[in-house]
């Protein structure tokens, strides 16, 4: 095939990463601005002011930030643990099952979010958690869950059994082949599976909105507060700060998404 | 791979699958009630009142149309920018590399934080409307086209296509470098020219290969909720938003008819995975 022109490429290049970077950029600019009038390219102030709440927690945001980390950081773990296990059952399925399987994880990834929140809500409130942090972290799972499932039913799906048969003939049992075996070769899947379940947790709003009754705030609910007051150098630094982790967790985890496409694909 | 093992039984992998997908299931089936007014708030006992509401409502369905056009228009845009994005970078040299890492760069922003950032650069105050004042493009934050809450839905499409398209470059980038080339060597054996290349064998793997990763992101931007709050205008009304407002009512009667918006979304949603199980597996069994 005739080789793309290097201009071209350099241009299509240029442009990707202005169009990936130059929104984050605005938004870090912002939350270090304290005046910004249009038509003014460049902040006419700059403060610290808006980041102050790293020293203070007392801060609405600082607190947000902590309850969003905490369901986060459980929520990945869940879903990354059950996802193992619920994946592995479904990867050694066959035919219609293995296909009627996946369809049925597919559910709570395909459900919209505010569909699953608003049928969640009636037995999470019955059962008490309605407005406290356990109903949510409950409710940041069953996404999170699902793709967690689907992902391990993809890395499942090319697991070579041999080598858990192997430790059985040499005497070992369910639970030494598990955590002898299976779960060290697994050990960057559920690295990758805790990141996935992470992200899926902290960008929940729905969910958080319906199940937490306004009584367990979150960073992206504060994020949407400050638009609706007007406060948007306080709505960019909320911005930048949920933007951190899953850029971080992304690069550490190795784009966790990349083998998605397993089942995906 | 292969079950090794047959004897294993069956019913622990459907049992997984339930336990995943109960949650959404218990879900449905008290959506459902409540669509009947058997639970949930104000409900009076069997009746099809929300029902007939709902579905005598036009903002029920400029709401549902607006909200499969939005979700259309961000698919497709994403779709042929990662496709073409694929194509035009699919080689191994530094600037193809980097221009791959910016492309999926994005995918690490929560969707939330896109939606922020569009309304931010696309307001008539914002980013683009200050550049283009620098450019002497305009004078006034009025000479700025409506970008954000427009009725078009213009912002709401862009900022969803530029968040759905580093996850559908990575499927492409991933989908040409595995199928494409072998293809593409037997078309260019066969004598096709460059275009016919492109044409018989590229566009078509890309194609299959993207289509079941679309239909998700379809599905997924069709019930997406927080960047329709910030950038969907209030007529029409988004299918989450209108869910949402209804659900919120402080009148409890009408806050039945959420159950019955509920229903339309999971229908909407519903209609997705079974489109994307069908291509899924066409693409498996290479139909």
């Amino acid at each position: 095939m005739k080789r793309t022109r290097a201009l071209p490429r350099v241009g299509l290049a240029v442009a990707l990463a202005i169009g990936a970077i130059l929104p984050l950029a605005f938004l870090v600019v912002l939350s270090v601005s304290a005046e910004w009038f249009y038509p003014a390219l460049l902040p006419g102030q700059w403060t610290s002011a808006n980041w102050n709440f790293l020293g203070r927690g007392s801060a609405v945001i600082f607190s947000s930030l902590g309850t969003s980390a905490a369901l986060a950081l459980s929520a990945g773990f869940a879903s990354s643990i059950a996802g193992l296990f619920a994946g592995r059952e479904i990867a050694r399925l066959q035919g219609w099952r293995r296909r009627f399987a996946v369809a049925l994880a597919f559910l709570p990834v395909a459900v919209p979010p505010l569909a699953l929140s608003i049928g969640l809500q009636y037995s999470l409130l019955r059962s008490g958690m309605g407005g406290r942090f356990i109903g949510v972290l409950f409710a940041h799972i069953v996404p999170a869950l699902g793709y967690t499932t689907l992902f391990f039913a993809g890395i499942f799906a090319v697991f070579d059994w041999r080598v858990e048969d192997e430790a059985r003939s040499l005497g070992a049992n369910r639970f030494d082949v598990l955590r002898r075996v299976t779960l060290p070769l697994l050990r960057r899947p559920l690295v990758e599976a805790f990141a996935l379940g992470f992200l899926v947790s902290c960008a929940q709003v729905p969910l958080t909105l319906l199940i937490g009754q306004g009584l367990v705030n979150t960073l992206p609910l504060e994020l949407m507060s400050y638009v609706s007051a007007g406060q948007d150098h306080l709505a960019a630094t909320a911005g930048v700060i949920l933007t951190i982790p899953p850029l971080a967790l992304l690069i550490v985890a190795g784009l966790a998404v990349r083998r998605l496409r397993v089942v995906i694909a | 791979m292969e079950n090794p093992d047959p004897r294993e039984p069956e019913v622990k992998g459907l049992l997984a699958a339930i336990l995943v997908a109960g949650p959404v299931l218990v879900g449905l089936v008290y959506s459902l009630l409540g669509s009947f007014s058997v639970v949930g708030p104000g409900a009076t006992g069997f009746s099809l009142r929300h029902i007939q509401v709902v579905l005598a409502d036009s903002t029920t369905w400029w709401g549902t149309l607006w909200t499969v056009w939005i979700a259309l228009a961000s698919t497709t845009l994403a779709t042929v920018f990662a496709m073409g994005t694929a194509v035009a970078l699919r080689g191994e040299r530094g600037v193809d590399r980097f221009a791959r890492l910016a492309a999926v760069m994005p995918l690490a922003v929560p969707h939330v934080v896109a939606g922020l950032g569009a309304l931010l650069v696309l307001s008539q105050s914002g980013l683009l409307a200050r550049l283009a004042f620098a450019a002497n493009l305009q004078t006034s934050p009025s000479d700025m086209p409506v970008l954000t809450q427009d009725r078009y839905g213009i912002g709401l499409i862009l900022a969803l296509t530029w968040k759905e398209l580093p996850f559908l470059a990575l499927i492409a980038f991933s989908v040409i470098a595995r199928r494409g080339p072998a293809l593409e060597e037997t078309a260019r054996s066969l004598g096709a020219g460059a275009l016919r290349t492109f044409r018989a064998a590229t566009l078509p793997v890309l194609w299959r290969g993207l289509l079941p990763s679309s239909i998700a992101v379809f599905t997924f931007v069709a019930g997406n909720y927080e960047v329709a709050a910030l950038l969907a205008p209030s007529s029409p009304l988004a299918l989450p938003l209108l869910t949402m407002e209804r659900y919120t009512d402080s009148a409890l009667g009408v806050r039945g008819e959420a159950f019955v918006l509920v229903l339309l979304a999971m229908l909407v949603s519903l209609c997705g995975v079974a489109a994307h199980e069908w291509t899924a597996n066409k693409v498996e069994t290479g139909e």
